[in-house]
């Protein structure tokens, strides 16, 4: 069943033309004063979290259709290959196999690993059909050396061209270089030091893909894993070939995106090509070493500065030459020096090219990079004047939301009775050493336009809010019906949403933290909308004006006379025979923009083994008004494990000789567990009291790892410059530091 | 995977009569609790045309101490019962220790101690199918001049694998024997002469076992009177993960000082590691830091350190000090 998408926003235009009356002229919604909401500013228990612990939600994995086939990739291992010829002959005769195609024309190499390196559709009746005509899939693949995985084969002379913008591009300076060399001549220490950072995955725990439903004709469904399903129509329908409103796309749960599912992939269009070749719906989900070869990364970097202080603390020059390492992509990284206030910077970043797989969007892309070499800078540069990092940092932030926040992380991590601020600490007669580090983080939370929300009231007293939002984990699906109970003074429980369904009003994707910025405004105005409507044909049933009528408790009620009101259920019985819509739209003044946070981590060292525990992470966080203070909390957790798990552990692996990638399943690339969890204590910063809506999901998870390297630091002396965190690096230069 | 005959026999000779003799011949292979297993068939290492199940032959679930104060256990012990069972972790608690650090919880409760000692390793060149490495047939360990963090320090040559057990350094340490079962009988041997070097039974194998015999017990014998043991290994991530390094070591000590001392290292050599001179050089010394430095030395005497993994000696002697430490 397909139903065009816009068929329902006409229907409730319509409708709401019909039965809702326009707001007067002077009246615009306003966020509740946060001691007055009831449903709000509270812990909400997200609505879909019983379907999720057993098992019921729905996600694009679990789809199962009627004659759905099940597709599968053959994929190259090697970074760069030619490709001689492929023979499908054996892989169609596997049984319950009902297509084999090839991806590559004739002759065409695999110039990188990653979407490059696809070279055959399989599809079959089972997966397990699907998996022995992939291995039946013959080809005489070639690896080309040097497999140019490795920036210093990019860049030797005389290196093959990777992209057809060469090996390097994307290059551009900033500020005097010339300027900032003198500058360092002034300060009283300066610190010298290259920082890399691996490229990280995103590992979701859902792999991309769809289930593309086309059995012919001139429409089709698709279930697609996606942070933006409002977008979806449109691509697939080019890849279908169908008109974009015949396309629909669903995402009812996802298993997590982190920026790398905006679009439909090269397995979305292999999917519907598939579909289209067969007149059948395709399952055509990436196993996990396709996931880890072509689903994109973070972008690894390398960050080679130099930055002086005077011995007030104050930073007085920065001279930074960055690389990103994004692959065949451009990487990202934002221009040093990132928060902190320099007298004189400059710097030169590039893009520098090998034949991997192109980095994507992934939460708060290229700040976790530029956090690291910043943090860690300011503090050896700290360390290097004697001065107490938490007040070097506060000496070069000018906002005092940092300086606000920083002071409350550093008391609740316990900085103020810590013994060793200046200069670091040394092991116990165990080996173990205890350090506090320190770093900030921001985010812009920016919102777009475009989200349309419909709220409708039926007269048995049932209240629907709908919105094509994804719930990519921040919990949007709770959110939406939360807002809307606040405005009619009803439990969450009252309000049904529908989200994830590209039939619905049109909304925005979840990328860069916009997502409630930018929806929440449109659902708070169709409320409002809906609710003037309904307040209108009560007071005209009470013989009050509207104005005077509140909605609180489960009735519509004359504020100062309770007495005169009636239930919810009965307000709503006004409307007879048919529902009251209310449209609503992004309203700017609703939103906010920029957050900040501070964070603190305490770490233990173990120098004999060169183990790092991370004992807590402390995180203040500003977000304007907190929603939904456990989704919040529970985002700020996610972020913090992110940045730990990316500063203990992770880290793609890439056989620089074979061009064969080594860390392409869950036990090479590693990620934290449940024993590596510290305690977290995460404080929702209520001194930001912004009445606006804004996301703040990037922002926790960019500082959490250079607070841990400081930690480390501030423990024991051993200073890593290049992530991540390991025991063989800590316990090689402690061994060194003991020289 | 590949499809595969299914075989489930009742006794153990029926079990080995399945199994062809040869052990290049892999067109079975032997599965127990199969934690191993799956992943070799999943990832293409193996593709038996039969896998023969231990699942239906009972009597290879013991696990009781004789009135000799022996051990017995039987190859399908879960790894998860050995960790929890009381005896076994007042009287051998380097073997507990070493149970309970495998794997997950969810790989205890199906893994078994016959599938442990007998597991393939898990060096990344040795899983990647497109790597056709020495110990798959090919011409090169690609660790030794590749990406070899995880990799041999001790015994190498001419491949680098680490032996993954975590029982394995363990039962070494206690002296344990394994009885194998094959069409040509049973024979017991020691566990310390169970598992070979590259350089002594080639790089496709690390056990002297034959295609077609069956592990079915491991007995480690009464430890003399008064030990103390432990099990100390090093993951470079506490929930789940291989060793980094391990030492499981046994103490006995007499008027404050070591009496004797039995050391075997994991994670760092193709096979376990024991250490007799050190077991020698600790006799008669009170544990302190001398002790504990000069032991260091001597357990990784002739360590030769590939380009990336040389800190596996630090870190041994670090596991070797806080083992002497913790027994002292």
């Amino acid at each position: 069943m397909t139903a065009p998408d816009s068929n329902a926003a006409q229907i409730a235009a319509a409708a709401a033309a019909a039965n809702a009356l326009p707001p007067a002229a002077d009246e615009r919604p306003e966020w509740t004063p946060r001691a007055e909401m009831t449903v709000l500013n509270r812990e909400i228990p997200r609505l879909d979290g019983p379907q999720k612990v057993t098992g019921r939600a729905r996600y694009t994995h679990d789809v199962r259709l009627p004659g759905m086939v099940y597709a599968r990739l053959v994929v190259t291992p090697y970074a760069r290959a030619d490709v001689g010829r492929i023979s499908l002959t054996a892989a169609r005769k596997v049984p319950g196999v009902v297509y084999a195609e090839t991806v590559k024309a004739d002759d065409e190499g695999v110039r990188y690993q990653g979407y490059d390196g696809i070279l055959v559709v399989v599809a079959a009746e089972t997966p397990e059909a699907a998996e022995d005509g992939v291995r039946a899939v013959r080809a005489k693949v070639t690896p080309l050396r040097p497999p140019l995985v490795t920036p210093e084969q990019a860049l030797a002379d005389g290196a093959p061209q990777i992209t057809r913008r060469g090996n390097v591009s994307s290059e551009s300076s900033r500020g005097d270089s010339d300027a900032a060399a003198a500058a360092l001549e002034g300060c009283d220490a300066v610190v010298e030091a290259t920082y890399t950072l691996p490229v990280q995955h995103h590992v979701c725990l859902e792999t991309h893909g769809c289930v593309v439903d086309y059995r012919g004709g001139d429409s089709a469904t698709v279930y697609h894993s996606s942070q933006y399903v409002t977008g979806g129509p449109q691509e697939f329908a080019q890849y279908l070939e169908l008109p974009r409103g015949n396309v629909r796309v669903i995402c009812e749960h996802m298993g997590g995106g982190f920026g790398s599912k905006f679009g439909a992939g090269t397995e979305g269009l292999l999917a519907c090509q598939t579909a289209k070749a067969l007149g059948r719906p395709v399952h055509l989900m990436l196993t996990r070493e396709d996931e880890f070869l072509m689903a994109g990364n973070r972008s690894g970097s390398k960050q080679r500065m130099v930055g002086g202080a005077t011995k007030d603390g104050k930073l007085r020059a920065l001279l930074v030459e960055a690389d990103r390492l994004g692959g065949v992509g451009q990487g990202s990284l934002p221009t040093p020096p990132y928060i902190y206030d320099v007298e004189t910077s400059w710097s030169r970043l590039r893009s520098v090219h090998t034949a991997t797989d192109s980095n994507r969007a992934q939460r708060s892309p290229g700040h976790p990079q530029a956090s690291f070499a910043m943090e860690s800078l300011v503090d050896e540069l700290a360390y290097a004047l004697s001065i107490d990092p938490l007040a070097m940092r506060l000496a070069n932030l000018s906002d005092p939301v940092y300086h606000r926040q920083l002071q409350r992380a550093a008391r609740e991590i316990g900085w103020d009775a810590h013994p060793h601020k200046t200069a670091h600490g040394a092991p116990d007669a165990d080996g173990r050493a205890l350090g506090i580090g320190f770093g900030v983080s921001t985010w812009g939370s920016s919102s777009r336009p475009d989200a349309i929300v419909e709220v409708r009231i039926h007269p048995d007293g049932s209240l629907e809010v709908s919105n094509a939002v994804q719930d990519i984990g921040q919990g949007s699906r709770t959110l939406v019906a939360a807002i809307v109970a606040e405005e009619f003074g009803l439990p969450v429980s009252a309000v049904t949403p529908r989200i994830g369904d590209s039939s619905l009003p049109t909304s925005v994707y979840s990328g860069g933290s916009i997502t409630t910025g930018s929806v929440a405004p449109a659902v708070k105005d169709a409320a409002f909308n809906a609710r003037t409507a309904l307040a209108a044909r009560v007071a005209t049933a009470l013989g009050v004006e509207p104005d005077t009528l509140v909605f609180r408790g489960g009735r519509v009620e004359v504020r100062d006379d309770p007495s005169v009101g009636m239930s919810w259920k009965g307000a709503c019985a006004l409307l007879g025979g048919d529902p009251l819509t209310a449209s609503g739209k992004y309203r700017d003044h609703l939103h906010g923009e920029r957050v900040h946070g501070a964070q603190a981590a305490k770490v233990s060292v173990d120098v004999l083994t060169g183990r790092v525990r991370v004992l807590r992470m402390v995180c203040v966080q500003d977000q304007g008004i907190p929603f939904n203070r456990m989704a919040l909390r529970s985002q700020i957790n996610g972020g913090l494990i992110q940045a730990l798990s990316y500063g203990l552990f992770e880290e793609r692996v890439i056989d620089p000789i074979h061009g064969v990638m080594l860390s392409d399943d869950l036990e090479a690339y590693k990620i934290a567990g449940a024993q590596e969890m510290p305690e977290f204590t995460v404080i929702l910063d209520d001194d930001d009291d912004r009445q606006a809506a804004m996301g703040m999901a990037e922002a926790p998870n960019i500082p959490g790892h250079g607070a841990i390297a400081n930690a480390v630091y501030n423990a024991c002396g051993v200073r890593v410059r290049d992530m991540p965190l390991t025991p063989d690096k800590i316990l090689t230069k402690w061994l060194e530091m003991q020289r | 995977m590949n499809a595969f005959a299914w075989q489930r026999p009742g006794t153990v000779a029926q079990a080995a009569a399945l199994l062809p003799s040869d052990v290049d011949d892999r067109s079975a292979a032997l599965m127990a609790g199969g934690q191993d297993l799956l992943t070799e068939l999943r990832n293409h290492l193996v593709e038996p045309e039969r896998v023969v199940s231990l699942k239906g032959v009972a009597g290879l679930d013991a696990l009781r101490f004789e009135s000799d104060g022996s051990l017995v256990i039987g190859a399908l012990v879960t790894l998860e019962r050995l960790a929890a069972d009381a005896q076994v972790r007042a009287r051998l608690a380097v073997l507990a220790e070493a149970a309970l650090s495998v794997g997950s919880p969810q790989i205890r409760a199906a893994g078994t101690v016959g599938g442990n000692l007998n597991q393939r390793p898990r060096c990344w060149y040795y899983r990647n199918e497109a790597m056709v490495c020495l110990k798959k047939g090919g011409d090169e360990c690609f660790a030794q001049s590749g990406m070899n963090k995880y990799n041999a320090i001790l015994g190498g040559g001419p491949s680098y694998i680490v032996h993954p057990s975590d029982l394995a350094p363990a039962l070494v340490a206690l002296s344990a024997e394994a009885t194998l079962v094959s069409p040509r009988g049973a024979r017991t041997l020691k566990l310390e002469d169970f598992y070979k070097l590259p350089s002594e039974v080639g790089p496709q194998r690390e056990t002297v076992r034959a295609g077609d015999e069956v592990m079915t017990e491991v007995r480690v014998p009464a430890p003399a009177p008064g030990m103390r043991s432990t099990y100390a290994k090093f993951k470079e991530r506490g929930s789940y993960d291989w060793a980094l390094s391990a030492v499981a070591l046994c103490l006995w000590t007499s008027g404050g000082a070591i009496a004797d001392a039995r050391l075997v290292l994991g994670g760092v050599a193709p096979k376990p590691w024991r250490t007799p001179s050190t077991e020698a050089l600790l006799k008669g010394r009170v544990v302190d830091d001398e002790t504990c430095r000069l032991a260091g030395v001597e357990a990784l005497r002739g360590a030769a350190p590939l380009a990336d993994n040389g800190y596996k000696i630090p870190l041994t002697q670090g596991l070797l000090t806080r083992a002497l430490r913790s027994l002292s």
